[in-house]
């Protein structure tokens, strides 16, 4: 690599983003689409799980254990087991990120649920709320924030997570840094990398203003 | 309106209930009282079904209630808990009105309601129907507490040690309130307390009960002439004996700036010169308390008037000194009065209660050096 001082190294990347901008933003599209996708159907299957487990501790363990198992396989070497079950590309690239994703909002939806203050809940049913009035009227409102604090965890994860399906053909801003290692070019490195954590960044305060216009101002006073 | 049949509930081999039979009829304000883990709580929650006996049965207007289902019966009674348990998601109006929601009442509705019955208890509408729980005090949390029990108007309404968390000025304020409410109201109320001061205070029938069993089952006023045994006078007399350790007269100064109604107006201001007040209480020959006269109305009046009788404020406030110091020191606070003549029960004037004094006295029982407070 040749030494350059920073005016004109930033020069020098900016000129390749400007080369190589339609294969960063195709990169990017891929990149949220893969994450987004995953975290979607982590959301949808992860929330309703929580709530189901929520007052069945025998099934609240089982299925609290096998997400953490899951979390403690290397991704590289998930993306590996993979391979020969789904082959390459988007679909178990997908399918692993979801995986990933289940355990900090399945864990945030179970404790946000069970740690609401048994008094609600025995105000709720001495009124004389059925069970599925009690969930919408008081424990999903009242667990609202510490869920979407789940779904933020995951969703920064993921993100950073998602660079590695490139490794099984499924794009996305990984494959820049790929190029970047197999050609010694830092630019490709920092092509993928600098988007990567910006989305990062962005989808976590996102999130974050998400929970804060969805939380009940009675809520917010405390804290 | 209710009617317990031989209800015993079991957890395990703890027997929280026992063989209880228990009538309480309409409109009846019926006390639970007894000590902690008596099986207060488990009578009560099996009324609305949080609970079910592990035998006998219970019907509530005539039916049932095995027969019913849990949710229709719920909505048709009231529940108070000592948490409160307000939803903090949800603004004082729409707290209120969760039953009414639950009933499928339409929204104006619900509102209008939740307003009348924040008038009711002095709340102002336009001021708290969109706040939400957090933004008010301890008391006014356990207000509404109450007013959402009362939202759909159920003729019963059960209350678990509602007043329980709640400091003892607030609480006898709420108390108070309640008790008014209930006049106005006509509920037969199923209350649950373990201090005797407020069931004596509430009910029209207390039922004492120790291990699951009712010991005694009597108006307040029975109950304090015949307890029943040694456990049922031991529960009333320990508390008894401690609010009322302090009565008015132990507090007293007993000498106050006194005079007839003869007096001069010049001779009244030089006696209240002299001794350094700014008011002073006229009683007659016989030492019958007639009333107050303040510094300011003698200086206001004494061109037109001579002596102190013919501007005597006659409704000065006065407390007996057999009354409860606590008594004293409340409507000294609440009415913010400087001072409180104190007549013994003829009527006669024998001292007076201070800002001051009520303080020291205050003080004293504190700090320990007032002889036979503990
Ligand atoms: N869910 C429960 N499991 C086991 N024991 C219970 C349960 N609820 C109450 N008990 C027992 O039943 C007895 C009566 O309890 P409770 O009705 O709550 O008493 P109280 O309200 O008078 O304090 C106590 O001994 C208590 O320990
Ligand atoms: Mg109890």
């Amino acid at each position: 690599m040749i030494i350059m001082g920073p005016v004109e190294w930033l020069f020098d990347f900016w000129q390749f983003l400007e080369f190589y901008s339609d294969s960063v933003i195709n990169a990017t599209v891929r990149h949220l689409t893969l994450s987004f996708g995953a975290i979607l159907a982590g959301i949808f299957v992860a929330v309703p799980l929580g709530i189901l487990i929520a007052n069945r501790a025998k099934l609240a363990r089982v299925f609290l254990s096998i997400t953490s198992i899951v979390q403690t396989i290397p991704t590289l070497a998930f993306l590996a087991l993979v391979l020969p079950l789904l082959g390459v590309g988007v679909l178990p690239a997908l399918v692993v990120l979801f995986l990933y994703s289940l355990l900090p909002i399945l864990r945030n939806t179970y404790t946000g649920i069970r740690n609401i203050d048994a008094a609600y809940l025995e105000a709720g049913l001495g009124m004389g709320m059925n069970s599925r009035q009690l969930l919408f009227m008081v424990k999903l409102p009242l667990a609202l924030p510490v869920i979407i604090a789940g779904i933020r965890l995951s969703t920064v994860y993921i993100i950073s997570w998602a660079t590695l399906s490139a490794l099984i053909g499924a794009g996305g801003l990984g494959d820049l840094i790929l190029t970047g290692i197999q050609t010694y070019d830092l630019n490709f490195i920092l092509a993928g990398t600098i988007p990567t954590a910006v989305l990062a960044l962005l989808a976590g305060s996102l999130i974050n203003r998400l929970e804060l216009s969805l939380t009940p101002r009675g809520l917010r006073t405390q804290g | 309106m209710v009617k317990f049949s031989h209800v015993t509930r079991k957890y395990g081999n703890t027997v929280a209930v026992k063989d209880l039979n228990l009538k309480i009829a309409g409109n009846e304000f019926v006390v639970l009282i007894g000590p902690s883990g008596c099986g207060k709580t488990t009578t009560l929650k099996m009324v609305n079904r949080l609970i079910n006996p592990t035998s006998g049965t219970i019907e509530v207007m005539g039916k049932n209630i095995q027969d019913l289902n849990p949710v229709t019966l719920r909505r048709e009674i009231g529940y108070v808990i000592q948490q409160v348990g307000l939803f903090p998601n949800m603004t004082i109006a729409e707290n209120i009105g969760v039953v009414p929601h639950l009933l499928g009442w339409d929204k104006n509705k619900s509102r209008k309601r939740a307003a009348a019955l924040l008038t009711m208890v002095g709340m102002d509408p336009e001021t708290y129907m969109d706040r939400y729980p957090t933004e008010l005090s301890g008391g006014q949390q356990q207000r509404i507490g109450v007013l959402r029990a009362l939202a759909a108007d159920p003729p019963l309404i059960l209350m678990d040690e509602p007043f329980g968390a709640l400091d003892p000025i607030t609480r006898e304020t709420l108390q108070d309130e309640f008790k008014r409410l209930q006049t106005e109201l006509h509920k037969t109320i199923i209350f649950v307390t373990h201090d005797i001061d407020e069931a004596l205070k509430l009910a029209d029938r207390i039922v004492i009960m120790r291990a699951g069993e009712v010991v005694q089952d009597a108006t307040p006023e029975e109950l304090l002439r015949h307890p029943a045994d040694d456990f049922v006078a031991a529960f009333l007399g320990k508390d008894r004996l401690s609010n009322q350790e302090l009565q008015v007269a132990q507090v007293m100064l007993e000498n106050p700036v006194k005079a007839y109604p003869e007096m001069g107006m010049a001779e009244g201001l030089a006696l209240m010169k002299r001794k350094k007040v700014d008011t002073v209480l006229i009683t007659d020959h016989g030492g019958r308390f007639l009333g107050s006269v303040s510094v300011d109305e003698v200086n206001a009046k004494h061109r037109s008037f001579n002596t102190l009788g013919e501007i005597v404020d006659q409704d000065t406030p006065a407390i007996e000194k057999t009354a409860a110091a606590k008594d004293a020191f409340n409507r000294i606070n609440e009415e913010k009065l400087p001072y409180l003549p104190v007549i013994d029960e003829k009527g006669l004037l024998v001292g007076i209660v201070t800002r001051n004094n009520m303080v020291n006295a205050l003080a004293s029982v504190v700090w320990g050096d007032h002889n036979g407070s503990s």
